[in-house]
């Protein structure tokens, strides 16, 4: 089955570059109308959207920041009236409020396509069983990639908390043929099979899908060796967009740019400067096609490098390698996106007014294959009290308001401030052992 | 086939379009959709040579038309039908198709031009009916038929429509959108622009919505017909009754 935009992905440079040409200015006439934070950016850099005369001017814009995203938290940044709107989708975000994401009935068709497009890529098709694992920071993702395995017309099942032995008796009795997911969770699968004695014969599986997380070549492996199933990975920063901004083909190695829908830039994170060809920089995404939530040069702070040979497959998109690493601070935990600072104001609001919150380090580590989240607090008496009971009372608070907040189980650790130290860093220094 | 970038139009001081781009595939009908004075009739005009581009490239397969003369363009293979018709009232049907195929008179392509003549009355029987009919006398609907076989007499590869409903009773309306589907069912281009926004996304391809002078939306007309602003602004749907409260959340 082709999916209806499926010419796109094999159009002649030329003609792709006049579709994108078109799509920017659109959208950055509409973003400069309708949504006040860009006109004052634009207006701050005395730039007007009608000075973009090529894909390659967007450049000279300014960049919009997860900061701006809190900041403008939650309809700041809808570029149409809240009438338009048929989906509200919140997602962690990396500041102490989420993000909220529009969408108008055009929009999630849009989403459906280029969702569509990434799984058909590792593909699925419409005879497929379709099998969605994630966890519950990732259920923005799960929609999407329900409904656009839906679009192709597969028989999906949904996310759902089921533990993984669960997870894994549905695959064998439902005939399972697809599996989407993180690729840690896929490894953990693995696992649980050995520890359960399920041999991989039981299972039909014959494509694994993956995003959210980098899919090392030695997973990949991994998984086709015990699978027997053909693994590929897709790429979109999971707090903004969906999971198919890039995938991969099956072709060359790397991550075809869904460009029809999105302009990657690679900048320098110092300097915000374009790499040169090749180089390794930080992934800049603009939306062409969304009406209701318009991005313009979102600095998602993951790290990757552009590849602009020509792939086998015979897609003109460009591709990029799979995400490298990621600016700053910004975590991704079983392709959750959280930063440290969301826990330190977690604390603040914690602690009696005037008193400093205690400080705290996040230790990232890897069990079973999946990702976990340590916080390691500091005993002092600014958050704690001599009663046991109070001191687990609080605990419990916090775990429940992480929890709610990052979409992630955090376990927390007291430590004594001396051991803190140990560390050399500043409160909010993450140690990551993965 | 057509391809547009960056397209800025002046009339004196005024800016008329600023930054335009767009294209037009072979075999695609494309509607142009806006409020009055949003640049649409400008667009068509720079596009057929009638104004000049102020910057910005315009390309026709491939060749870029800029800077030449009107009916350079009309030989290049694109014509337009101007709003309100302008046919040359004081003389007959016929006369007035003749006069489309000027050009290729002067070129001598009698035999072609009768095939054309024959082909343009299978496509619009009433033209035949009234052959010698004063095309001044001709009813609205039949003025418009005759300013399309008049510009397809030119053997246009594109074919621009301006307002083509204008003024036109909606059966007749109905009536014409028909025939420019029919033109496309025989491999013709289409560009054209509506205020009629409905009627002509409901037989274009894609469209696209200028707002003064900027390019603000674009799509398929599946798209831009379910779109909310293009609702409102231009399909006349009222949704005041149905936002009220909401507004307020």
């Amino acid at each position: 089955m082709s999916v209806r935009n499926g010419e796109n992905e094999r159009m002649q440079r030329e003609e792709l570059e006049q579709v994108q040409l078109e799509r920017l200015q659109s959208t950055l006439n509409r973003a400069y109308k309708n949504v006040t934070f860009y006109k004052k950016q634009f207006d701050e850099h005395g730039i007007h959207p009608g000075a973009v005369s090529s894909v390659q001017d967007i450049a000279a814009l300014p960049f919009t920041t997860r900061k701006d995203l809190g900041d403008n938290y939650p309809y700041g940044l809808f570029a149409v009236p809240l009438r338009d709107i048929v989906r509200i989708s919140p997602s962690s975000g990396t500041t102490l409020k989420p993000v909220v994401i529009g969408y108008t009935k055009g929009d999630l068709k849009v989403r459906d396509t280029i969702t569509a497009r990434f799984l058909e890529a590792g593909g699925v098709t419409e005879a497929d069983i379709v099998q969605i694992c994630l966890n519950p920071g990732l259920s923005g993702w799960g929609r999407a990639l329900k409904e656009g395995a839906e679009y192709i017309g597969a028989s999906v099942m949904p996310m759902s908390n089921m533990s993984t032995k669960k997870q894994l008796m549905a695959m064998e009795d439902y005939k399972t043929s697809a599996l989407l997911t993180t690729p840690s969770y896929a490894l953990h699968i693995l696992d649980v099979m050995e520890a359960i004695a399920m041999d991989k014969n039981r299972l039909a599986l014959k494509a694994i899908i993956v995003a959210g997380e980098t899919l090392t070549e030695e997973g990949r492996k991994t998984l086709r060796t015990a699978l027997g199933a053909a693994v590929t990975a897709g790429y979109g920063p999971s707090d903004v967009t969906g999971p198919g901004v890039a995938f991969e083909c099956g072709g060359d190695s790397g991550l075809h740019v869904s460009e029809d829908h999105f302009v990657l830039e690679i900048v320098d994170p110092q300097t915000g400067r374009p790499c040169p060809q090749g180089q390794q920089g930080e992934v800049v995404l603009t939306t062409l096609t969304a009406k209701a939530f318009p991005l313009i040069r979102f600095r998602t702070g993951d790290m990757a490098c552009a590849i602009t040979a020509p792939c086998s497959c015979g897609r003109t998109f460009f591709r990029i390698s799979p995400i490298t690493g990621h600016t700053g601070e910004i975590l991704t935990i079983r392709g959750v996106k959280a930063h440290p600072s969301q826990i330190a104001q977690m604390l603040e609001a914690q602690t009696p007014s005037g008193v400093t919150p205690p400080r705290f380090l996040v230790h990232v580590f890897k069990e079973s294959h999946l990702d976990m989240i340590e916080v390691w607090l500091e005993m002092t008496g600014s958050l704690f009290s001599d009663e046991v009971k109070e001191v687990e009372a609080t605990l419990m608070k916090l775990r429940k308001q992480m929890f709610q907040t990052l979409g992630l189980e955090v376990t927390i650790k007291m430590m004594e401030a001396a051991t803190l130290d140990r560390f050399g860093l500043p409160s909010g220094g993450v140690v990551d052992d993965r | 086939m057509l391809r547009i970038k960056n397209l800025h139009t002046y009339y004196g001081r005024i800016k008329a379009l600023e930054n335009v781009s767009i294209h037009v595939r072979r075999g695609e009908i494309v509607s142009l959709i806006g409020a009055n004075g949003a640049g649409k009739t400008t667009m068509l005009n720079t596009i057929s040579g009638l104004l000049p581009a102020a910057k910005g490239d315009i390309y026709f397969h491939d060749k870029k038309l800029n800077g030449r003369q009107a009916e350079k363009i009309v030989g290049a293979g694109i014509s337009q039908v101007p709003q309100g018709r302008q046919i040359f009232g004081p003389l007959t049907v016929l006369e007035n198709l003749q006069l489309g195929a000027y050009l290729r008179y002067k070129n001598k392509e009698t035999d072609a031009i009768e095939e054309d003549l024959a082909w343009i009355f299978k496509l619009f029987p009433r033209l035949k009916e009234r052959i010698k009919q004063i095309a001044g006398t001709l009813s609205g609907g039949e003025q418009q038929m005759l300013a399309i076989g008049r510009a397809l007499m030119a053997r246009p590869k594109l074919l621009l429509l301006d307002e083509p409903s204008m003024g036109l009773a909606p059966l007749i309306v109905k009536d014409i959108m028909n025939t420019i589907s029919a033109l496309r069912e025989n491999g013709m281009t289409i560009l054209i622009v509506e205020q009629n926004a409905r009627a002509s996304l409901k037989i274009s391809d894609r469209g696209y919505v200028l707002e003064t002078g900027r390019v603000i939306l674009q799509g398929s007309s599946e798209d831009l017909l379910n779109d909310g602003d293009v609702k409102r602004a231009y399909l006349g749907k009222d949704y005041k009754t149905f936002c009220e409260g909401r507004e307020k959340v």
